[in-house]
């Protein structure tokens, strides 16, 4: 009888945990009614480390678990502009790549991407997506393509020691910094006066030049109608660097070497490295360098946290523009509503989404302490979404391991993130090529005093055009 | 007459020997030396993308290539390295060889330091040298001249400047190898030679015009040829050092070859068409010299 009533014991307990599990599979569970597979680009290769491998396993073990009917493909996928094209054409494109900035424009005006403005809004964050990044990743009506993975907005990086040198410091012991591009002109030009130090680093090797000259073009009014680039009605792209602003653009470029005399002496050998190296070595009190490498001129060359400042790009006469670069997720052109919602609910787990979990919050914690104690300044990143909630928890966080003055970094993050400063992507096509057409004459003008602009920038417009002829117009 | 057949297939087995032990050098050639500069002369003669063959197009990559100012800039570049180098660094390796050979104490150390800077990185010494040649207030060459009182200067970002600095670098990392190499013509010299016109009273000059140069004049004549080959196709010095500029000025053939291919623009079947251009420029070079090589052989 006893036997018999452990038996029946026994029995119970197994029915109840029989009966119990669906209830703690079913834990976690967001919708099983979403049914779809998703090709995910970019997973890491068998040669990925192993801690890369394992994260990415983990993203798909919580995926399955809350949408257990939406199955995952990894793709080994690695996005460039010519290896894409046909994929998006002929249908195999992965439901999820990752292009750089430079691309978002041109894939979205040849209906090359996916929309997902409608996904979003089903998690309840179309709303929150920060208006700086709707130019970039939406086309005219709004409709959203793409998000942020990670990004940087270029501004400037300044040495306070020489300001402090120059005697350019207000009484509460912030610099007096330009915010106009004729302002730090004429900064430059007491900085060198008083330091004998250049007041602006200026690499113009290679395709840097170009590159930092498309956002002092900008300001000078090369922008819509006036675009260094642009496609005409018949879709063919034209290069347009002689318009009277970007002349001007140029113009302003030569007087920074002939009139105020202001850059570092060695321009056109000096690269993107060679540029912080200047400013941290304290050679150079200015430096055009985004948020994402505030640690080049400090943890890798020397200078304290406190003697080091970003302030936003100074303004021109006809705006004020920025670069903002970086990494973005985009989707194949022919995703399905639901593939779309599965793929934004694959981005909350990775948490690109404004949503914080243990992981995040462990993962943020850890490069904050590590940038802390190499000595770079630990700043908040730009957050792809105006979600107060959200930023705040990410601001919390950072205040704890925050190691600089605040004051020396706000004007920055408050002209991004309030919008005073409007964010723009690449030049949208063959940028590298545009980018070193314009650095050959940077160059001119800063090593030829009496070079002529407008001859040197048809030339390189003649040039220009050419490749895009070539390239893209006759291809 | 049943021997000749005999001898035949000796020369034939012989012959067949031959081929088989040059067989694995020749297949590595058609591997890696033929085959590549085949495609190459191919793909020249294509509209690419990426390294995909698009379509035909005939010459028109290379007068697309020849037409534009940079590669005429590139090719003028190219032959002035040639010239400075042949001014700065063909004599100066005869001239160690001869100093060096002269020399009766530390011979060894002598000749140790002269390929030192041969075995440095070329990196390594492109970046030391980037350092002496700053412009910047902190550059070793302006703080050595400030001591004299000059003022700062630049001399990377001067056009007219900037080749003769990247030979003289190139010449400082290089001339040590050949200057070995004289010194091992030169020391196929009787030695018996040399002392009798020490003994006949030739003085240190005119032994070096009289015996020496002559005995290294061939050697002098494949170590010229070999460099103009070689300064024709220099490229990491002026890439590393001054990326080609200020304004195209030290821009060579063989960069703006990898410019078209790697720079950006992806252009495989223009840097094809480019480093054809060079290789015939070569051959053209080299064919020269080797009629007039043989010239003088007849002559002799």
């Amino acid at each position: 009888m006893k036997r018999l009533k452990n038996l029946v014991s026994w029995l119970l307990i197994v029915c109840l945990m029989l009966a119990a599990l669906p209830l703690a599979l079913a834990e976690g569970v967001i919708d099983e009614g979403l049914s779809c597979t998703i090709t995910l680009g970019n997973w890491p290769p068998d040669t990925a480390p192993e801690a890369e491998k394992a994260l990415f396993e983990n993203y798909r073990a919580i995926m399955a678990r809350q949408y257990p009917n939406v199955t995952l493909v990894p793709d080994y996928y690695s996005y460039t502009l010519s290896n894409y094209v046909p994929m998006a054409k002929g249908g195999t494109a992965p439901s999820i790549f990752q292009p750089p900035f430079t691309d978002p424009q041109l894939l979205i005006s040849q209906h090359l991407v996916g929309d997902v403005t409608d996904a979003l809004a089903a998690f309840g964050v179309l709303d929150k997506f920060s208006p700086s990044y709707v130019e970039m990743l939406a086309d005219e009506n709004g409709r959203i393509y793409g998000l942020p993975r990670d990004g940087y907005v270029l501004g400037m990086h300044i040495n306070l020691n020489l300001f402090r040198e120059a005697g350019l410091m207000d009484e509460n012991g912030l610099p007096l910094y330009p915010k106009t591009l004729q302002e730090l002109a004429e900064y430059g030009q007491i900085i060198r006066e008083k330091t004998g130090k250049a007041g602006l680093v200026f690499p113009a090797s290679e395709t840097y030049g170009g590159w930092l000259f498309t956002n002092i073009a900008w300001n000078f009014g090369c922008v819509g109608e006036s675009a260094l680039e642009y496609q005409d009605e018949d879709g063919r792209w034209v290069c347009n660097f002689t318009s009277p602003e970007c002349i001007a653009a140029m113009e302003y470029i030569r007087d920074l070497r002939w009139k105020y005399d202001i850059l570092n002496a060695d321009a056109t050998t000096t690269d993107w490295a060679g540029a912080h190296s200047l400013l941290g070595t304290g050679e150079a009190a200015m430096n055009f360098a985004a948020d994402d490498s505030v640690d080049q001129p400090t943890a890798n060359k020397g200078l304290p946290v406190e003697d080091f400042a970003l302030i936003p790009f100074p303004a021109g006469d006809f705006g004020r523009y920025a670069l903002a670069g970086g990494t973005c997720y985009m989707f194949a052109p022919n995703i399905t509503k639901d593939q779309g919602v599965a793929l934004m609910a694959y981005l909350r787990i990775l948490g690109k989404l404004p949503f914080l979990d243990e992981d995040i919050i462990a993962g943020m914690r850890a490069d904050y302490a590590a940038k802390r104690d190499r000595g770079a300044p630990v700043l908040p990143a730009i957050s792809a979404w105006n979600d107060e909630e959200y930023n705040a928890a990410k601001q919390a966080i950072v205040d704890e391991y925050c190691n600089v003055d605040m004051r020396l970094y706000n004007d920055f993050f408050d002209s991004v993130t309030q919008g005073t400063i409007s964010l723009k992507s690449e030049e949208p096509v063959f940028a590298q090529q545009l980018y070193r057409e314009l650095t050959a004459v940077i160059q001119r003008m800063i090593t030829r005093e009496g070079a002529d602009v407008v001859k040197a920038l048809q030339k390189a417009q003649d040039s220009f055009q050419e490749y895009l002829d070539d390239e893209i117009n006759d291809y | 007459m049943r021997a000749q057949p005999k001898a035949s297939r000796a020369r034939t087995a012989e012959t067949f020997k031959s081929w088989l032990i040059m067989l694995p050098g020749l297949i590595l050639m058609c591997f890696f030396v033929w085959e590549p500069l085949f495609e190459s002369i191919r793909m020249s003669l294509y509209k690419t993308r990426n390294v995909e063959l698009v379509r035909f197009v005939g010459l028109d990559n290379f007068i697309s290539v020849v037409t534009k100012d940079d590669f005429l800039q590139a090719l003028q570049n190219t032959f002035s390295y040639t010239f400075w180098s042949l001014l700065i660094g063909f004599f100066l390796p005869i001239v160690m060889a001869i100093l060096i050979g002269e020399t009766t104490k530390g011979k060894g150390f002598f000749r140790t330091a002269a390929y030192l800077p041969n075995m440095l990185p070329g990196l390594a010494v492109i970046i030391l040298w980037s350092a002496f040649f700053s412009g910047e207030k902190s550059g070793v060459l302006n703080i050595l001249l400030s001591g004299l009182g000059i003022p700062r200067q630049t001399y990377l970002t001067r056009a007219e400047w900037v080749i003769p600095i990247i030979i003289l670098i190139a010449t400082w990392k290089g001339a040590g190898a050949t200057t070995l190499i004289y010194m091992a013509g030169m020391a196929g010299v009787s030695a018996e030679l040399y002392e009798a016109a020490a003994i006949d009273g030739a003085t240190v000059w005119q032994r070096i015009i009289h015996i020496l140069l002559p005995a290294v004049r061939k050697l002098a004549g494949t170590l010229l040829i070999l460099q103009i080959i070689s300064v024709f196709q220099i490229m990491y010095e002026p890439m590393v050092l001054t990326k080609g500029g200020p304004d195209n000025a030290s821009l060579s053939l063989m960069q703006l070859m990898w410019q078209y291919a790697f720079g950006g623009s992806m252009n495989y079947g223009k840097a094809s068409a480019v480093a054809v251009i060079v290789t015939l420029i070569l051959l053209l070079m080299t064919a020269v010299y080797s009629y007039f090589n043989r010239k003088e052989s007849d002559w002799d």
